[in-house]
């Protein structure tokens, strides 16, 4: 009895053209599929594209795909140590929110010292309370071999309840009118930026990280030993590797980048702790991760890539008052291909009749 | 002996099937008569399952014909194969575990179309296997089944659906010698009823004991067919390898030395929850081989795991040169001198996304001059690639190559470069030559018995009981978690290791 059967197979090399034009198609394809889509909604296509292009044509639009983009970094990069060992950490947005809770909590305690003294000490919480965010589930799956994809899922609500908690009660600002913000934060806690635009020092940041977790990577004993593990646990065991340490290890540093990527939220961008401080970041984060390939430097450029997608997005609001839903259900038609043709990238499809 | 006029069964004409980077059939030619048992004979990758595959409807050839009983057919499917009277028994069974041995029987059959009538099945199960001496009991669950046990189930499935042709490929790899014997027997009955079996091997006696012909393929392509009494051990070992081969290992008088391990009643969990191995005491001294014989599944895995540090010890003492090391970790075990070759190669010793120099410090890389406290010594790492490609012969196209471009030979070879360099204490070295080819065979226990004129202590886990009796000091076989019976090596037999393997024998 025969059958249709479609397997997908690797790809033995994968050429220079390819890289470059799969993307390109991609897009293109995406784009166009996109065109019901503005139609049902009675807009023009062409002019819908015309807006999303436009974000990458002028000054405005690029700064602030960058600014958008240092979130996205900061957490990404942070997700590629953990992914490299087969650790799925889906709690980049908790961890977030925990070192922007962190951050903000050092402002009200230090809120006369020096912005240098206030700024070092705002990161460095905001680092180590995302770290630890990220330290619990590692624990638990290292020694009681919890599900850590479960783990990590739930503890982002407890964090970003925490947060809803603070700024709907302790911390809310008593002269906002009853929003569910903290006051705001004195110029002393706010990073610097470039005047003119959003982008703030965490860019610097967030390159420099990246650079750092790339030579980790490579360079490292632990880097050495996330390869392993990634590659098989009981291997990593035969090689004498302690897995706890290592997870613990990896998933603090994760935890504490994305904590960052809060930090410069509260710091950088919104100047006080606020509900839904990040539109989830932390999740797009790791699309970013994936589409990077695991590695921290080509997660640059990615993440301000997909920084512009979700400026495109508010551009399509505003410029054409499209829905928040349909700019949403834009972004994720954008996002299915460019996966789809990584994909083909990789694998090529076979179809056989057998 | 088949004279010619027997029937001509199956005939594979100029079969082509290749895979991405290599031809595993290169216009092979195979016959196969009634009543023939016909010996497939080469070397691990040289093409023998995947003939046999093409037979089975498993893979498709890309050339050539096959005819059974004078008519051109065209095998699409294992059904189809079936259909014409074809069986075959993987080397790795296809048995779902926890269903019981008469629902892996019936499995996949199209008929009864709706009801199923379990009661005559049964008997007509029972009948074949009372037929054919192959005792099971029908109603038992696969797990609770030896390797042994299991094999029969699926000579049972294919007998059950009728075939006339049975293709046995490695049959003899997970069974004792008692049970090869019963095997054998049974291979005789078939080709007595006229029936014919295909035996695939690269075991050299085993071939010899009992086919009437042999073909013999080496890297894809057909070699030669000999007639039973045309066959020669020497003869058909070069024909396989494609050059001479030595039986004879030289194995030179070494005074034993100080005691390197010695363990003492000790105790270790199995994956299921119960000892498997229990009040183990043996000490291995410098200059030593301890072979350890048993079927796989008797504790012999769990035994070298507790030494290594794979898995905890219940109770007991495990000692390294007079330390205790019962309850250290693996990274003190390996700093201390124990070189381990697991029995898992590309999941455990060498994994395949590696790059071969990666791999060759995989339980060094902790050491100097391969990093300091922080960083990785890539130019070490390479150079010591670079040397143990060359020491060791590593047939890999660059130290970066990645580990799954390596043959299993290789692959095996560069497990050993790295345990075995850096003059270990104790070796501890699990089915070392398992799937290995002839050459790679021999390649291997030259390198253990080189280890042992070192001065290293070694213990060797195994299942093929000419390498124990070759390779060891003493002999240790193990059943049921527990050492039934030593022996050194001037004492060996292998009628008792045999009973003892099987549970029949036990001697303190």
């Amino acid at each position: 009895m025969r059958s249709l059967h479609l397997t997908f197979e690797p790809r033995l090399a994968i050429s220079r053209a390819m890289t470059i034009t799969v993307p390109v198609i991609s897009l293109v394809l995406g784009f166009l599929s996109a065109a019901p889509l503005f139609l049902a909604v009675g807009v023009n296509p062409v002019l819908a594209y015309r807006q999303v292009l436009g974000v990458f044509l002028n000054v405005d639009g690029l700064t602030e795909s960058l600014t958008r983009g240092i979130p996205l970094l900061l957490a990404s990069v942070g997700l590629c140590l953990p992914f490299k060992m087969n650790f799925w950490n889906i709690g980049a947005e908790g961890q977030l929110f925990m070192g922007a809770f962190a951050a903000t909590g050092m402002v009200f305690l230090l809120p006369e010292s020096s912005a240098f003294v206030l700024l070092g000490s705002m990161m460095i919480a905001g680092f180590i309370f995302g770290g630890i965010w990220g330290l619990i589930p590692a624990y638990l799956k290292a020694r009681l071999e919890v599900n850590e994809v479960l783990s990590t899922l739930m503890l982002n609500f407890v964090a970003i309840l925490w947060v809803d908690y603070l700024v709907y009660g302790p911390w809310r600002d008593p002269k906002g009118f009853g929003f569910p913000l903290t006051p705001m934060f004195p110029p002393n806690a706010r990073l610097p930026w470039i005047p003119g635009t959003r982008i703030h020092a965490g860019l610097v940041i967030g390159i420099i990280c990246a650079g750092l977790v790339y030579v980790f990577l490579a360079r490292t004993k632990w880097g050495y030993e996330l390869n392993v593990t990634g590659e098989s646990r009981l291997a990593a065991k035969y090689a004498g590797i302690d897995y706890l340490k290592l997870t613990l290890l990896v998933m603090f540093i994760s935890g504490g980048l994305a904590g960052l990527a809060g930090m410069g939220l509260v710091s950088g961008i919104v100047l006080r702790l606020r509900h839904g401080i990040s539109p989830g970041y932390g999740f797009s984060a790791i699309i970013i991760a994936w589409l990077a390939r695991l590695n921290p430097l080509a997660a640059v450029p990615v993440s301000i890539l997909f920084g512009g997608l979700l400026v495109a997005g508010d551009a399509l609001q505003i410029g054409l008052g499209l829905a928040f839903a349909t700019s949403l259900v834009f972004q994720a038609l954008i996002l299915l291909f460019v996966v789809g043709g990584e994909m083909l990238t990789r694998y090529k499809l076979a179809l056989t009749w057998e | 002996m088949t004279p010619p006029s027997k029937e001509l069964l199956v005939q594979m004409k100029g079969i082509v099937k290749r895979f991405p980077g290599v031809v595993a059939n290169d216009h092979v030619n195979f016959e196969l008569r009634a009543g023939e048992v016909h010996g497939l004979l080469g070397e691990n990758g040289a093409g023998k399952t995947t003939l046999m595959n093409v037979l089975y409807g498993i893979l498709r050839p890309e050339e050539g014909e096959i005819y059974i009983q004078g008519k051109k057919v065209d095998i699409g499917s294992p059904r189809e194969a079936i259909g014409l009277g074809i069986g075959m028994v993987h080397q790795h069974f296809k048995l779902v575990e926890p269903h019981t041995v008469l629902e892996n029987i019936l499995l996949g059959l199209k008929e009864p179309a709706f009801i199923l009538n379990v009661k005559d099945a049964a008997n007509k199960v029972l009948e074949i296997s009372k037929r054919y001496e192959l005792p099971v009991d029908p109603k038992a669950r696969i797990w609770q089944l030896s390797m042994g046990e299991r094999q029969r189930v699926e000579i049972l499935k294919a007998l059950y659906r009728g075939a006339s042709i049975l293709v046995l490929d490695e049959p003899t790899s997970v069974l004792t010698p008692p049970e090869t014997r019963e095997l054998f027997r049974f291979i005789a009955q078939m080709a007595a009823e006229g029936r014919s079996v295909v035996f695939i091997t690269h075991k050299l006696d085993e071939v010899m004991a009992v086919s009437d012909r042999v073909t013999v393929l080496r890297a894809g392509r057909n070699v030669d067919t000999l007639q039973r009494k045309q066959l020669d051990k020497t003869k058909l070992a070069s024909m396989m390898v494609g050059r001479e081969v030595l039986f004879t290992l030289r194995r030179k008088p070494v005074i034993a030395g100080e005691t390197v391990l010695d363990m003492r009643q000790v105790t270790v969990m199995g994956d299921k929850g119960f000892p498997a191995v229990k009040n183990v005491t043996l000490a291995i001294r410098e200059g030593e081989i301890f072979g350890v014989a048993g079927i796989a599944g008797n504790g012999q895995r769990e035994l070298t795991e507790a030494i290594t540090g794979m898995r905890p010890i219940v109770s007991g003492e495990v000692r390294l040169c007079g330390n205790d090391i019962g309850r250290e970790s693996i990274s003190h075990r390996i700093e201390h001198g124990i070189a381990y070759i697991p029995e898992d190669r590309v999941g455990v010793a060498a994994p395949r996304g590696l790059t071969v120099a990666q791999d060759l410090v995989l339980r060094k890389y902790r050491e100097k001059p391969f990093s300091n406290r922080v960083l990785l010594n890539p130019h070490e790492i390479g150079d010591n690639a670079e040397r143990l490609i060359k020491d060791f012969n590593i047939m890999v196209s660059g130290k970066d190559a990645l580990a799954r471009t390596l043959s299993g030979g290789n692959l095996q070879k560069l497990i050993l470069a790295r345990e075995l360099s850096g003059s270990p204490k104790l070796i501890v070295a699990a089915y070392p030559t398992r799937g290995l080819d002839v050459g790679a065979t021999e390649y291997v226990r030259g390198l253990l018995l080189r280890q042992r004129e070192a001065g290293a202590a070694l213990l060797m886990v195994s299942e093929d009981l000419d390498e124990i009796l070759s390779l060891s000091d003493r002999i240790a076989v193990m059943y049921g978690g527990e050492i039934v019976g030593t022996f050194s090596a001037s004492e060996a037999n292998i009628e008792q290791i045999g009973l003892m393997m099987g549970g029949s024998l036990r001697r303190p």
